[in-house]
């Protein structure tokens, strides 16, 4: 049997954390004061690959697309799953790309990666700002069989399958559980409940001795890593970067809100002017607009 | 190329276990009032085109028509009973080029229809991947999780887009996405490709909208609409895919599906069966969950077995040590506010307390704060909700 | 079903040591830990000794994780100087207690049990996956059984598929589960318990070598007895780590039953101490209020800012006051000279009170609360520390030595962990693992232990240097009981004799004459006040409230409770409402109940409760220990 040969998507964002995020007075978000660092979604999705090295064996490569210094999100995603191969995909060119063009970088990598891909993995979506296209886009491209949420998942080394389950969170009823069997190659998205299954103890014991592997890499990284500009990718000009965006960020502004801290009024129980007052106000609360 | 080749809004539509979703009528409830004024503005008569794919669906038809919809197209098939990504995206690409389907909608302009000018999805765990390849295959842009749509004629200035030159795109939907930190929203614009070497046209202009942003339209049983069967060509090599199993996690309680929650907490102690059966049906008046405070679910308060297992269960439990919800609205009932508590419920939308102590922490972290006791407030508020309501279904 | 050599369940430094002697002799061992990591769960006093008996041998850590120990494990500070302090609200009277703390001894290093856990289970995993097996943390061990027929020991867990082994070491300590599974002996009860509460509190290393008068690689450990009791039995301890301070009360369980008081109290009596308050002094940011009149979204802005800074300006600083960090950092280039760093900090500070009004003022900084109960080992060794094929060690089979200020755990079961991997190795050899060959076998090595020994007699040599370090207390504060004891332990020619008789009486009848208000209240109390020295506080330290210390302690709870209320009325139950470190019970209308969400895992209420450990990776995250 072939061992697994998986690819991770992977994404450099700010550090949300308090104690990190920097604002400017404008509140937009400060890049420059605030830490960068592996995607909390991106390191579910490595922690995901990780899951089938230990489990069956296999060869995993880390791509990202982005600035130079996003070399320490592959780094980290490195030491979560153990890579084999770290790919950067970097230039100017590729700045500003929407969700349509990024697969396209993305895809031309995954495909320039040595091998028959088996499976793909990539985050839930970003934290900031990107919502879940990137993944299924470049499962498209790649003309892989896309499933999302997915919460676990196991493959038939023989059949050459996967069976994942997935976690449909619809608004108005209730959740709904899948099980999606598909033949390789795939490309999960995996939901932020994604869960390992190891059963057994010699598993565990592998987990521990990749996982002591991937921190010895992870310091040396760098001699993993490779760095690919345009040119060196090999990619069509004209569907990349802004220039293969349909979409553009136009403006941004305040959503008019900014509630300060609340200030109760206060009513009588007792008075039905009151009360009539109060269920006024509820009832509006329930038809305004919800941002979430 | 022009303008006319582009028409209409497909509205793809979700539904579960034989039920619509809401989100469904409510995109279709937006792209309403987005077309009757469109139509009005540019003297044009492009429809909202609800695109449906199952199986044994036929019936829903009448109701996306009641709904908004001008006409629905419903691919209906055994292979499309499961939500399969590649078999779901080739329809409705299918669906989204077809001239047939295009002809019937609007014979005027059928020849020269290549695509939808617009095409909503709704941004969850279906409709978020569902437009993300749609929209690779159809080769356009697409702008995700959006709360706030506008339609208008648009100059726009773009340094690669239009070289730098002010160039004039027609019927363009402005598209709002709240960014991540809530405060900011970003408006995406979806351009037509203005690059004559480039052979692409960056239609459809897509977006995946959030649920329980829009509200629908009332349903109009007289409006009547166009129902087109489309016969799905399904690639032998797709039906490899299989869904092994579909199961609905069932949860007795549930704070995500409703909009608001009402709360109660020890001040039902003086009769906590009758008080907590007064909760019940003011919740039942705003369609809400019910929550309780964390000493509630120490069971430390005598009350009926139905009663005290329906309730007073950990599963209701808002609070640090139990459920941290968002509703719009939050009534709550007796409940002191203790820090445990607050850090469930403070991002609530509108938070109303009913307590007869004013001095209860809770005042600070409402915006209405009824002083009075339950027993004598909540038949109040029942009361005056019954009867606004009809006042609304009066008029 | 998987098949293993050996299974080591819990991974405290007793389960580690067990591991790694194994691995060394060539046999295969599965060390379990119920916590997300090896260490998270584990918390010490902490000081690690190395001894040299002059009687008998006892496994030291350098015979087991090699002589080079010292310079590359993650020790504290080497312990150079110990006190004893007799308190009073003002005043203190000190002993020096080094030469008694030196005897019989290679070393004492004070140490954090996460960092040194984490230490031992890298080298001990290490040499484990050479023979096949490892370390697996995140599993909890929920049953043994046996299947005679075949001779299959079964390991059943929360997590993973059940496996069978041939033989087991339970390493689970005080509250061992596994004893509970075995029932290999009862509950530890009250009078056989101490338990400790610790605050780590944070301060630069160059502070503390300067407060402390030491030199950077040397520590002090004090002890505090008298008025900082409340009148209870026990007693405060404060030890240097290198940029920490461990504080701590460790009390006969007992004697807090007889009459209950909050943990974190007597732990900030300790803290309120003037000599304690002075110790533990440093400069401290205080935030300033944010204008709640602001929208939410400024005041999140100015929030966010003001824990930027404070962090930022902690890092330098924490660099800036230590000289090997500083010196790290200068030499990899982050800056160029002690002055760049010098400058940095400044500038921060500048920030802060300029542009947010952060202020500086003279306080304490603590990091991190626990507990712990402490088995005493005087009084609830296990006679016979083995069920079947399964060995208990350390903490589990109820082993440590207290005896006055010698206070020593982890060595006991590092010394325990070796003996049992030994004799385990010996039964994986001949492929016998019954009772004889096994289990008298290892009972036998354990009684030869000479710290086991210490836990059944006094010796007398350690006696008289105790004694010649209090030569300077006035002998009329004793009591008739007390000072007829130490007359005759005093007369360097009848000490023989007197402690022989007194071994003759045994532990059981002189215990309550040693470890009695008497002497770790009264005496101590008066001590201080007729020979003290008067010292005074130059600022009140601003404790943290009891949910403070929680909310800073790092969780992940278990939605299942793993504890269950036996009896809700329970007389024992109503005082645990007291008595609970992190306070998850409370009663309303004679009932009590249980919110185990905070809970530490201490065990203290384990005697009347259906008592587990969480499931795996559940439960309480020391970051310390």
């Amino acid at each position: 049997m072939e061992p697994l040969n998986l690819a991770v998507i992977v994404k450099l964002e700010p550090d949300f954390s308090e104690g990190n995020v920097s604002y400017k007075p404008d509140g937009t978000l400060n890049r420059n004061e605030t830490k960068s660092t592996l995607g909390p979604h991106s390191g579910i999705a490595a922690k995901a690959a990780f899951y089938a090295k230990v489990k069956y064996g296999a060869k995993i490569s880390v791509c990202s697309m982005g600035p130079p210094w996003a070399d320490i999100a592959l780094q980290q995603a490195q030491q979560t799953c153990d890579a084999d191969v770290l790919h950067l995909y970097s230039d100017r060119i590729f700045a500003g790309a929407d969700t349509l063009a990024t697969a396209e970088t993305l895809k031309t990598g995954i495909e320039k990666m040595q091998g028959k891909m088996d499976i793909v993995f990539s985050g839930h979506r970003a934290s900031d700002g990107e919502t879940g296209q990137t993944g299924p886009q470049t499962a498209w491209k790649l003309g892989f069989t896309f499933i999302g949420n997915v919460i676990s998942y196991d493959v038939n080394l023989e059949k050459r399958t996967v069976v994942a389950k997935c976690l449909l969170t619809l608004n108005g009823v209730p959740n709904v559980i899948e099980e999606i069997e598909a033949p390789l190659p795939v490309f999960l998205t995996i939901d932020p409940s994604y869960k390992s299954n190891f059963t057994t103890v010699s598993q565990r014991i592998a987990f521990e001795k990749y996982q002591k592997e991937a921190y010895e890499r992870a310091r040396n990284f760098k001699q993993s890593l490779k760095v690919f500009n345009i040119d060196e990718l090999g990619v069509d000009k004209t569907l990349v970067g802004l220039a293969g965006s349909p979409t553009i960020v136009y403006q941004v502004e305040r959503i008019p809100k900014g509630k300060a801290t609340r200030q109760a009024e206060v009513f009588d129980g007792s008075n039905s002017e009151h009360i009539r007052k109060v269920v006024a106000k509820m009832r509006e609360a329930l038809s305004a607009m919800v941002i979430k | 190329m022009t303008e006319e080749n582009y028409r209409h809004v497909y509205v793809v539509i979700e539904h579960i276990d034989g039920k619509l979703l809401p989100v469904s009528l409510e995109m279709l409830g937006e792209a309403r009032r987005l077309f009757d004024d469109f139509n009005a503005r540019y003297s044009s008569n492009e429809k909202i085109v609800a695109v449906i794919l199952g199986n044994n669906i036929k019936d829903f038809s009448k109701e996306l028509i009641e709904y908004g919809a001008d006409a629905v197209v419903c691919a209906d098939h055994p292979e499309l009973k499961d939500l399969r990504n590649t078999i779901h995206t080739k329809v409705i690409s299918q669906i989204a080029l077809d001239k047939e389907i295009a002809s019937r909608i609007e014979p005027d302009y059928a020849k020269e229809f290549k695509k939808p000018r617009y095409i909503f999805f709704a941004a969850d765990s279906i409709g978020r991947h569902l437009s993300s390849t749609v929209l690779v295959e159809l080769e356009s842009g697409l702008a995700s999780d959006i709360n706030k749509l506008v339609i208008h004629d648009m100059t726009v200035t773009h340094q690669i887009k239009t070289e730098g030159k002010p160039t004039l795109f027609k019927k363009t939907l402005e598209m709002y996405r709240p960014d991540f930190s809530g405060f900011l929203w970003t408006t995406i614009l979806c351009l037509n490709n203005t690059t004559p070497s480039i052979k692409r046209e960056y239609y459809p202009q897509g977006c995946s909208i959030i649920p329980g942003v829009f509200e629908p339209i009332k349903p109009d049983p007289k409006r009547s609409g166009e129902i087109i069967f489309y016969e799905p060509k399904i690639d032998e090599n797709d039906l490899k895919v299989k869904v092994l199993s579909h199961k609905i996690v069932k949860s007795e309680v549930d704070f995500e599906i409703r909009k608001a929650v009402v709360s109660f907490g020890r001040g039902i102690k003086d009769a906590p069966d009758e008080n907590i059966k007064l909760v019940v049906e003011l919740a039942k008046q705003l369609d809400a969950e019910i929550g309780i405070s964390l000493p509630i679910s120490k069971k430390l308060l005598p009350a009926s077995q139905a009663i005290s297992s329906t309730y007073m269960i950990p599963a209701r439990v808002i609070g640090t040590s139990g459920s941290k919800i968002s509703p719009m609205l939050y009534v709550a009932i007796g409940i002191s506010g203790a820090m445990q508590h607050i850090a469930g419920m403070q991002d609530s939308e509108f938070v109303v307390a009913i307590n007869p102590d004013e001095n209860s922490p809770i005042k600070n972290e409402c915006d209405i704060f009824i002083n009075g006791r339950m027993e004598d407030v909540i038949p109040l508020l029942v009361e005056e909700l019954k009867k606004q309501q009809q006042v609304v279904q009066a008029g | 079903m998987e098949k293993y050599d050996v299974a080591i369940i819990g991974g405290g430094s007793a389960g580690l040591a067990a591991l790694k002697q194994l691995s060394t002799l060539g046999k295969q061992a599965v060390l379990l830990e119920a916590g997300k990591k090896v260490g998270v769960k584990n918390i010490s006093g902490g000081i690690l000794y190395s001894k040299k008996p002059n009687k008998g041998r006892v496994y030291n850590v350098e015979d087991i994780y090699g002589q080079n120990f010292v310079n590359e494990a993650p020790l504290q500070r080497k312990i150079t100087k110990y006190l004893l302090h007799a308190t009073s609200k003002d005043k203190v009277f000190s002993m020096d207690l080094t030469a008694a703390h030196e005897y019989q001894s290679n070393f004492g290093y004070s140490v954090l049990m996460n960092d040194l856990n984490a230490w031992f289970a890298q080298s001990a995993d290490e040499s484990a996956q050479k023979c096949g097996g490892g370390i697996v943390p995140g599993v909890h061990v929920n049953n043994i059984s046996w299947d005679d027929e075949k001779e299959r020991t079964i390991i059943q867990t929360d997590e993973l598929d059940e496996f069978q082994v041939k033989a087991v070491i339970a390493a689970d300590g005080v509250n061992s589960e596994v004893a509970q599974i075995t029932r290999a002996r009862p509950k530890f009860s009250a009078v056989q318990l101490y338990q400790g509460v610790k605050a780590i509190v944070k301060l630069p290393e160059d502070i503390i070598n300067e407060t402390f008068a030491i030199g950077a690689d040397d520590g002090e450990a004090h002890l505090f007895a008298g008025d900082i009791t409340l009148n209870h039995l026990g007693g405060g301890f404060l030890y240097t780590n290198r940029d920490t301070l461990s504080v701590g009360a460790v009390y006969h369980f007992d004697s807090l039953l007889d009459s209950p008081i909050e943990p974190n109290t007597l732990l900030d009596a300790l803290l309120k101490n003037p000599m304690i308050t002075e110790l533990i002094k440093d400069e401290v940011p205080v935030r300033g209020k944010i204008d709640k009149t602001l929208e939410k979204e400024k005041q999140m802005q100015i929030r966010f800012a003001v824990t930027k800074l404070i962090k930022t300006w902690y890092e330098i600083r924490d660099v800036y006051l230590s000289s090997s960090r500083r010196k790290e950092l200068i030499k990899t280039g982050k800056f160029n000279s002690e002055d760049e760093i010098k400058s940095k900090l400044s500038e921060t500070r500048e920030k802060m009170s300029s542009q947010y009004g952060i202020q500086f003022k003279t306080d304490y900084v603590e990091d991190e609360y626990g507990a712990k109960l402490i088995p005493d080992g005087k009084r609830c060794r296990m006679k016979k520390p083995y069920h079947k094929n399964v060995l208990f060690v350390g903490d589990a089979a109820g082993r440590g030595v207290f005896v006055g200020p010698r206070i020593e755990g982890l060595n006991v079961g590092i010394d325990d962990g070796v003996r049992a991997a030994n004799a385990i190795a010996r039964a994986l050899e001949k492929n016998n693992f019954s009772q004889g060959y096994l289990g008298e076998y290892y009972t036998k090595s354990i009684e030869e232990s000479p710290y086991t020994k210490d836990m059944k007699e006094i010796d007398k040599e350690y006696l008289k240097i105790f004694i010649d370090a209090t030569k300077d207390v006035p002998k009329d504060i004793l009591s008739a009981k007390h000072s007829l004891v130490l007359k005759l332990m005093s007369s360097g020619a009848i000490r023989s004799m007197a402690a022989k008789f007194v071994n003759v009486l045994g532990y059981e009848r002189l215990l309550p004459v040693i470890e009695s208000e008497e002497s770790y209240v009264k005496v101590p109390t008066e001590l201080a006040e007729r020979s003290g020295k008067t010292i005074s506080s130059s600022y009140t330290p601003s404790i943290p409230l009891l949910a403070d210390r929680i909310a800073k302690l790092n969780y992940n709870d278990d939605k299942v409770s793993h504890i269950k209320v036996l009896n809700p009325n329970n007389d024992f139950m109503k005082k645990l409402v007291m008595l609970c470190p992190t306070k998850c019970y409370s009663e309303e209308n004679g009932q009590v109940t249980i919110q185990h969400e905070g809970c530490i895992e201490c065990g203290t209420c384990s005697e009347q409760t259906d008592w587990k450990h969480p499931r795996g990776e559940k439960g309480i995250n020391y970051r310390y220990g």
